[in-house]
């Protein structure tokens, strides 16, 4: 744009000098021819000046002492007495010899009108490339918005497309060739990668429920085989071993089932559920841990809160939460478990962690100090809030860990608010 | 049903009643497990493989307490629990399945099982189930476990030595009657976790408090009299021996 200004300003002042030298020389061109008639008039009339025939022109003669001084064209001011302005002349000085007396003549040719003409023809050209430029930019603009749309809307559907979520991959249609062919290549691509997906999706789904069966087998058969009771103190530790692998194992397998359950959306029904019950059911089962290692139990909770979950996944949430809590305290720590209507904290006492917080939700992060855990605790947490749309967060305060579950606004809000 | 004659140290002649189990899984490996473990416990156990077999023997035969597996290749095993509730009410009933779904744990305790249990599960724990529901079915309520010296009450969760009520939590209770259920065999100690605390717990973060509940229930039975039955396995688990 402001290049294209430029070049515009920049060719209409070399349109002006260019026009103004064809002018400067047509014009001494013709003040040439008058001067070879204008000298055959002197010698005609052998003297004496004849006035100019128009107005545009005029003609000074004047007696000089030698001539011989070279035709020389120049551009002069010259005050017209009528309009009372000064007007632009060309002006050509030459000088003859007529009877041994020598003459310099002054022949002024008006330039008024040509400048007039040259002004008016640079007005109409600069408002003719005005009214294109705008045209362009308007024409522009307008068809770059319908052309780029498709390409635009393209971008923003890569932008926002997850693999996950079912929704189709639809882009725009586009009468660009070349959009409508990377549309296409686009969509196939999509299409590929989604069904690789879904085909190695539903491929670990089927072999962690098929590894279930051969792995109660396994199980099984070493709890008989340590029945047998004829084996050295070496084949037991081995045989144990054997047992605790195949138990992990199990537990891996049917968190990661239940993983790929909630991602697939595999819980629909819900109901209102309490998650202070799940909490005083769950803190009475861990209650001898609890004691154990001497942790104090705050319970800040809000009387009758509600929320609409599956109840196997509130359970789930509440469950991995607080066993975190316990698993993570430190002896005679603190375990504060808050619920209010619009959210559920669960926090415990610690030393600070240095790792980064967005870790904590990754599969199998371990923190070093339980290395037995699965590490997929958290992983379920955030599984089910996103399912639900809460809002988990981590937060260091007051030397304690604390997770905060915020219940979404109309889905987990409180429906059987006491009125009081 | 069957009943023989069973002596006991304390309680003298009682009538003990055998269970007829009938065993539907049709993983026959595991099947054979079943009843290699629960062999020597006094019951009868018949295992068939598959749907049609299984509806042929309850059609044919009453039994006391199926276990069934859901996904059986050529049917459904709550279809088959639909069928025996209708012949039998005392009958009891364990699920095993693989699938660990909610919605058939709800279906089959709805229709009248007593137990579900995902695949793979403790033996000892399939045993457990089994003896409560011995003990439900042979008694009728009015219901005492009684082994040499200890005499359990189950429904008010009291126990007893040379009747001498135990001081006992919540948890050590269970243990002993998770031990009587399971005695003469080894019980790891994850079986103990899982069947203490479910799957509330990751096996690791709970041995030391196994350890903790078995120090306090030996020493409550030593000191009340009792024999020292509970013998530590090579750091694999324990063992009720009454041998």
């Amino acid at each position: 744009m402001s290049i294209s200004l430029f070049i515009y300003l920049f060719g209409v002042i070399a349109f002006y000098f260019s026009l103004r030298l064809q002018v400067d020389g047509n014009v001494n061109k013709e003040m040439g021819k008058r001067k070879i008639s204008l000298i055959r008039q002197m010698e005609e009339a052998h003297s004496s000046v004849s006035q100019p025939p128009g107005r545009s022109e005029m003609v000074l003669i004047k007696p000089v002492e030698k001539a011989g001084s070279p035709d020389r064209y120049a551009d002069t001011l010259i005050f017209n007495k009528e309009e009372r302005k000064y007007e632009l002349y060309r002006q050509l000085n030459f000088t003859e010899t007529l009877n041994n007396q020598s003459f310099e003549v002054q022949i002024f040719k008006s330039l008024e009108e040509t400048d007039l003409l040259i002004v008016s023809i640079i007005m109409t050209m600069t408002i003719l490339v005005i009214l294109l430029i705008l045209t362009l930019l308007i024409v522009n603009r307008y068809s770059s918005r319908m052309v780029w749309s498709a390409f635009y809307d393209t971008v923003e559907k890569i932008n926002r497309y997850d693999l996950n979520s079912h929704e189709d991959f639809a882009l725009q249609d586009s009468d660009v060739k070349e959009f409508a062919d990377l549309n296409r290549v686009l969509h196939a691509m999509t299409e590929r990668i989604k069904s690789d997906y879904l085909n190695l999706k539903e491929y670990t789904e089927n072999a962690s429920h098929e590894i279930q069966t051969p792995l109660a087998i396994i199980h099984s058969k070493l709890e008989l085989l340590l029945q047998s009771g004829e084996m050295s103190e070496k084949q037991y530790k081995a045989l144990a071993d054997a047992y605790e692998a195949s138990i992990r194992l199990s537990k891996y397998n049917s968190t990661l089932i239940l993983l790929a359950k909630i991602e697939n959306k595999q819980f629909p029904e819900s109901k209102m559920v309490s998650p202070e019950a799940i909490v005083t059911s769950l803190l009475e089962n861990l209650d001898d841990l609890i004691r154990s290692k001497k942790i104090e139990v705050i319970r800040e909770i809000a009387p009758d809160v509600m929320v609409l979950m599956n109840p196997y996944l509130a359970e789930m949430l509440i469950v991995n939460l607080v066993k975190n809590a316990v698993r993570h305290n430190v002896k005679g720590g603190r375990l504060k478990v808050e619920i209010r209507e619009t959210f559920l904290r669960i926090s415990n006492s610690g030393i600070e962690i240095s790792a980064d917080e967005n870790l904590l939700f990754k599969r199998f992060y371990k923190s070093t100090s339980s290395p037995e855990s699965l590490g997929l605790g958290l992983a379920i947490v955030q599984k089910i809030c996103a399912l639900y749309g809460f809002d988990i967060s981590y937060q260091f305060r007051e030397q304690m860990h604390c997770m905060i579950v915020v219940f979404n606004k109309g889905v987990g809000m409180d429906l059987n608010r006491d009125p009081s | 049903m069957v009943f023989k004659l069973c002596y006991f140290a304390t309680s003298g002649i009682i009538l003990n009643f055998v269970m007829k189990i009938l065993i539907i899984e049709d993983e026959k490996t595991l099947s054979d497990a079943i009843v290699e473990y629960l062999d020597g416990e006094g019951h009868l156990c018949e295992v068939v493989y598959n749907f049609e077999e299984a509806i042929e023997k309850i059609e044919l035969y009453e039994y006391d307490c199926m276990v069934v597996d859901i996904n059986l290749p050529d049917g459904s095993g709550l279809d088959l629990i639909r069928l025996v509730k209708k012949k039998s009410i005392a009958v009891g009933i364990i699920i095993v399945s693989a699938r660990n779904s909610l919605d058939n744990r709800i279906e089959g305790l709805e229709i009248g099982a007593d137990h579900y249990l995902t695949k793979p599960f403790h033996l000892a724990e399939l045993n457990a189930h089994l003896k409560s529901i011995h003990r439900r079915i042979s008694f009728n309520g009015s219901n005492e476990l009684v082994l040499n010296e200890i005499k359990l009450i189950p429904e008010e969760h009291r126990a007893f030595v040379l009747d001498q009520e135990l001081v006992l939590t919540k948890k050590e209770y269970e243990l002993l009657l998770f031990f009587i259920s399971n005695k003469n065999k080894i019980i790891t100690k994850a079986g103990l976790a899982e069947h203490l605390w479910g799957d509330h717990m990751d096996a690791a973060d709970s041995y030391d408090f196994i350890y903790t509940h078995i120090k306090n229930l030996r020493r409550e039975l030593l000191k009340k009299g009792c024999k020292d039955y509970i013998k530590t396995i090579y750091g694999l688990g324990y063992k009720f021996d009454l041998s």
